[in-house]
């Protein structure tokens, strides 16, 4: 045979390209492993000669690699049946004249073949839209219709207001099982359960961090079981005791003290008791009256301290704005009557 | 607990819906998979029987059941949507251009190698079992886990024999047999059957094992016959092969031993002596049975239907010996299977017209007794009436009527012999030039799991290599070569047979300006060094003139293969010059101007004791003269002398008349003139 077969040489970038495939075997099974530059095109024949086997003074020639599948590949072919699955780069099957990797001085990345680069990062050759539609058509089968009295966000909101999510693994490995099957997170809006002020607050606080006050939503991530099914339940029993514990009142609770108020109160507070005190000593200036509790809701009822109030709740609550400086500077100077 | 927040959902939801059916298991996103019983190539999906539209009033939400499948469904759909790549090789293989297989032998190679890698694997495995019994794969794969290759239970016992039975070790389990009836105690005569079963599937030989290294020690004393240089595995297949029915063999010995011998024990006992070639005893121990008044099974009769065509001559008396066969089986009221009406056919292609006056009926009736056919009775019935070699009679209809019936369906294989089907079909639209029937033949293919019934890869290449020769013989050349590149090299490596009938084809078309391309292939196929088929290659191209750029790449082409003919790397010489070849090549090389490389080649006439012919000088000085090459031209008249052609004055006086010549040379030609002339 012309271009007959005696012992297969393999060229380093096989060798990357072997050692991938995990064939590293066959590698072994030669004994001659010659090494060419990686930047070298192997479609030159090179008559090197064996590590001692020049002593017989016979050249066995080397094996050519064949022309790569993409010199044969048409235009309109079938790029799914290409790479159907998850597969790593292979050069000769992506007729793509991708370059990658750091550019050789005045020189340009180097190009797709034997490149390390990009056999390394994960590529989504395989996930095209073409792909992807032929994978939904084919997955339909598998899906229900959608009940057609649900067709708003806002309804499904409303009619199922607690989401639950988790995941499903498949790779190819040792064990098909992936332990992150068993987390569920389980997401519902407070404003959706039956809860007054007080539960509210309560629930809050007893949920911490699971609770984000953007979109007033609780979380509850549970992992803790095994299995998926038990980690839902546990996860809705949690859901539970929250909400009947919350709504709940404890002899313990009547000794919350203003350090632990979410939201800060006017009344009673130190600005309060401060503004009182400053505006009798105003009036107590003017005319020595006496001090009587009447005056007090009296000079809490003004305008001017409501207005005191309001900007001072504002500021607390809300957190301090050009605004908010400004309304509190307003309503001090009508306070006082600058 | 779950119970009572289901509560408190339903009191916000249900606020004016009649009917709410809230699954509480139901979450949009989860999907659990239940195990139901997967049927193997489609998976089972279970929709609702009840599943309600989900068309209701606006308050009302009708939640639709959920569907369930088997494990596997959802890999299977997504696996449907793959189709054939026609630039890859077969899936074994590295997708690597270093590694995938170019010719038809490397594929052998390569597959035979990466088996007895496996197989050395398994070897390795089986042998040390201790270091690998960790399990990591999640779920527990068994058949990756070390097989048991010893017996474990190591007393004479009964157990022990059916232990020996199912690990197929066919000596021991005889040599225990008789141990137990030495020992005095009775073997069940069920467990005899199957010690029976077993010895007649093996014909008292052990199978062979295919994981451990060949013991030589004794089988060798047994085969003397066998030349020494074959190897232990060569010796036992071909031994299997002419494995003969024995005289005193262990089978009919315990046969005999055996008080009450049931259906069972003959049905084994006859099934083997056809199996293994002795088919007269087979009848005999037939009418054993008849003796003692048992009824036989269905196995047995198709045996005996198998084994008629051997033990009887003319055609009517086979034939009568099955219809004779068939009336005892109705009689004893013994339901014929697929296999009998298989056996039939197969038993009918040996009895000439007999069997094809008789074939149709047959069938009719075992449609009446609702067997369907599978692919191997239609290849029987195909060989019955179309043997090969035979002159076609006028009866293509019934191919036509075969491939009607059996378009569109999916066959899953029910009979050894179903492999044979593709094969003698292409050969039947290959004698009978139907492009049509092939067309079909090859859509078949392509339905359901038809795929798998097309044989190993050798009886892959023989029916590649017939559609081929068909289409190349038939079609035209776009279709040919559509076909060619979705075939080649992926699932087929032609011959050089089918290369050359590729040429001819190219060339009955008139589109030789492909050769080139066929060129590469054909040097990619390792076809490169058969001398016909590179001579009438280049006879191809050298035939006429093309334009300029064909010519162009037919010069490429040709001096491509002026390499092959060079001595190769290891001092080998593949292919040797001749006359025509060379002529072939430098006008090749004229055509598109090449006149130094034709003139070296020129020189190899010399070199290889060739003669040129009169027309390539001729051609050569035409091409000298449109340069003006004087000394050249010279040197062509002194070569034409030096070979002492007839056509030697004629030159001259050409090269005297049209170039113009110094004293020199004038002097020169007018010797050779003389010279010439003289010699005649």
């Amino acid at each position: 045979m012309a271009a007959s077969v005696t012992r297969p040489a393999l060229s380093s970038l096989c060798k990357i390209n072997s050692n991938i495939n995990g064939i590293y075997s066959l590698t072994s099974f030669s004994r001659r492993i010659s090494i060419s530059s990686v930047l070298s095109t192997s479609a030159v024949t090179t008559e090197t000669e064996a590590a001692g086997r020049g002593v017989r003074g016979q050249r066995r020639s080397k094996r050519q690699a064949g022309e790569p599948r993409t010199e044969r590949m048409t235009v309109d072919q079938d790029w799914t049946a290409v790479y159907p699955t998850a597969a790593s780069f292979k050069p000769s099957a992506v007729p793509l004249p991708v370059r990658m990797g750091y550019p050789v001085k005045r020189g340009v990345p180097p190009a797709k073949k034997g490149n390390l680069e990009l056999i390394k990062i994960p590529n989504f050759l395989h996930l095209t839209p073409v792909a992807i539609k032929k994978h939904c058509e084919a997955l339909k089968q598998f899906c229900t219709e959608w009940p057609s009295a649900l067709d708003s966000d806002e309804k499904c909101v409303k009619h199922f207001p607690i989401q639950v999510q988790s995941k499903e693994f498949v790779s190819a490995g040792l064990s098909l099982r992936n332990p992150d099957v068993r987390i569920v997170t389980l997401k519902v809006k407070l404003s959706s359960l039956n809860l007054d002020d007080h539960a509210r607050k309560k629930m809050i606080k007893l949920s911490e961090e699971r609770y984000c006050k953007d979109t007033d939503t609780l979380t509850i991530t549970t992992d803790s079981c095994p299995l998926r099914q038990q980690n839902y339940d546990y996860a809705m029993y949690l859901l539970t005791v929250l909400y009947h514990e919350s709504w709940k009142t404890e002899a313990w609770e009547q000794e919350k003290t203003r350090a632990d108020m979410e939201e800060y109160e006017w009344e009673d507070s130190p600005s309060q008791k401060k503004v009182l005190d400053t505006l009798l000593r105003m009036r107590a200036l003017g005319a020595k009256d006496e001090v009587e509790e009447g005056t007090r809701e009296e000079l809490l009822g003004q305008p001017a301290v409501q207005e005191y109030r309001d900007t001072m709740l504002r500021l607390k609550n809300e957190g301090e704005t050009e605004e908010n400086l400004q309304q509190y500077k307003e309503a001090v100077k009508k306070l006082f009557n600058i | 607990m779950a119970s009572s927040c289901s509560q408190a959902l339903r009191h916000h939801v249900c606020k004016s819906s009649r009917l709410l059916r809230v699954h509480l298991q139901k979450s949009w996103t989860n999907r659990s998979f239940e195990g139901a019983v997967c049927v193997s190539s489609s998976f089972a999906l279970n929709s609702a029987a009840d599943q309600q539209p989900a068309v209701s009033s606006p308050e009302e939400i009708v939640i639709p059941k959920k569907k369930t499948w088997s494990k596997e469904a959802v890999l299977q759909a997504l696996a449907s949507t793959v189709k054939r790549d026609p630039t890859a090789s077969d899936y074994r293989f590295q997708d690597d251009p270093y590694l995938t297989p170019k010719t038809s032998s490397e594929f052998k190679l390569f597959s035979l190698s990466q088996e007895s890698g496996r197989n050395a694997a398994k070897y390795f495995i089986n042998t040390y079992p201790k270091y690998f019994q960790k399990d990591y794969a999640q779920p527990h794969i068994p058949c990756l886990m070390p097989d048991t290759l010893e017996a474990q239970i190591e007393e004479v016992s009964e157990a022990a024999l059916i232990e020996r039975i199912g690990m197929r070790k066919v000596k021991a389990a005889v040599d225990l047999y008789d141990q137990l009836l030495q020992a005095g105690t009775s073997v069940s005569l069920d467990v005899t059957n199957q010690l029976l079963d077993l010895i007649c599937f093996y014909g008292d030989h052990d199978p062979a094992q295919e994981n451990v290294p060949e013991q030589r020690n004794e089988e060798t004393e047994d085969v003397q016959d066998e030349p020494q240089a074959k190897k232990g595995r060569a010796a036992k297949a071909s031994d299997l092969l002419k494995a003969t029915w024995k005289e005193k063999n262990n089978a009919e010995r315990i046969f005999a031993l055996l008080s009450e011998p049931n259906t069972h024990s003959y049905s084994a006992l006859i099934r083997g002596m056809v199996k293994y070639g002795a088919y007269s005893k087979a009848f005999s121990t037939y009418t054993d049975l008849l003796n003692s008044r048992l009824k036989a099974d269905v196995h047995t009769f198709n045996a005996l239907i198998t084994a008629a065509p051997e033990v009887k001559e003319k055609y009517n008396e086979k034939w009568e010996l099955i219809v004779d066969l068939l009336k005892q089986m109705a009689e004893q009221k013994v339901k014929p299977n697929l296999l009998t009406l298989n056996a039939v056919l197969k038993a009918l292609r040996r009895c000439g017209t007999v069997g094809k006056s008789q074939a149709f009926p047959v069938i009719s009736e075992m449609k009446a007794l609702s067997i369907d056919l599978s692919l191997a009775s239609y290849s029987h019935l195909l060989a019955i009436f179309y043997k090969p070699g035979a002159p076609i009679q006028g009866q293509t209809d019934i191919l036509q009527e075969v491939m009607n019936e059996v378009s569109g369906k999916s066959f899953t294989p029910q009979d050894p012999d179903d492999a044979q089907f593709f094969i003698t079909a292409m050969r039947i639209c290959l004698d009978t030039k139907d492009m049509e029937q092939a067309y079909r033949v090859h859509e078949l293919l392509g339905v359901g799991e038809n795929w798998r019934l097309l044989g190993n890869d050798f009886q892959q290449n023989i029916y590649y290599a017939r559609f081929f020769s068909l289409l190349c013989m038939m079609e035209n050349i776009d279709v040919m070569l559509k076909w060619y590149r979705d075939l080649v090299p992926s699932v087929y490596y032609p011959s050089s047979n089918v290369m050359r009938d590729l040429l001819q084809a190219l060339d009955t078309d008139n589109r030789l300006d492909l050769i080139p391309q066929i060129w590469k292939d054909i040097k990619q196929l390792g076809h490169a060094n058969r001398q016909n088929l590179v001579e009438e290659l280049l006879t191809l191209m050298a035939r006429e003139k093309h334009n300029q750029e064909v010519q162009e790449s037919f010069a490429e082409c040709a001096l491509d293969i002026k390499k092959i003919y060079d001595t190769g790397d290891r001092g080998k010489v593949l292919l040797n010059w001749t006359a025509g070849s060379l002529s072939d090549l430098i006008s090749v090389l004229l055509a598109a101007h090449r006149r130094q490389d034709a003139w070296d080649m020129l020189k190899l006439f010399k070199t290889h004791n060739r003669v040129p012919s009169e027309e390539l000088l001729n051609k050569f000085l035409m091409c000298v003269k449109e340069d003006g090459d004087v000394n050249q031209a010279v040197e062509l008249v002194q070569i034409s002398a030096g070979f002492c052609l007839p056509g030697t004055p004629k030159l001259i006086q050409r090269v005297q008349q049209e170039f113009e010549l110094t004293e020199q040379q004038r002097k020169m030609l007018s010797d050779l003139e003389i010279q010439s002339f003289n010699s005649e």
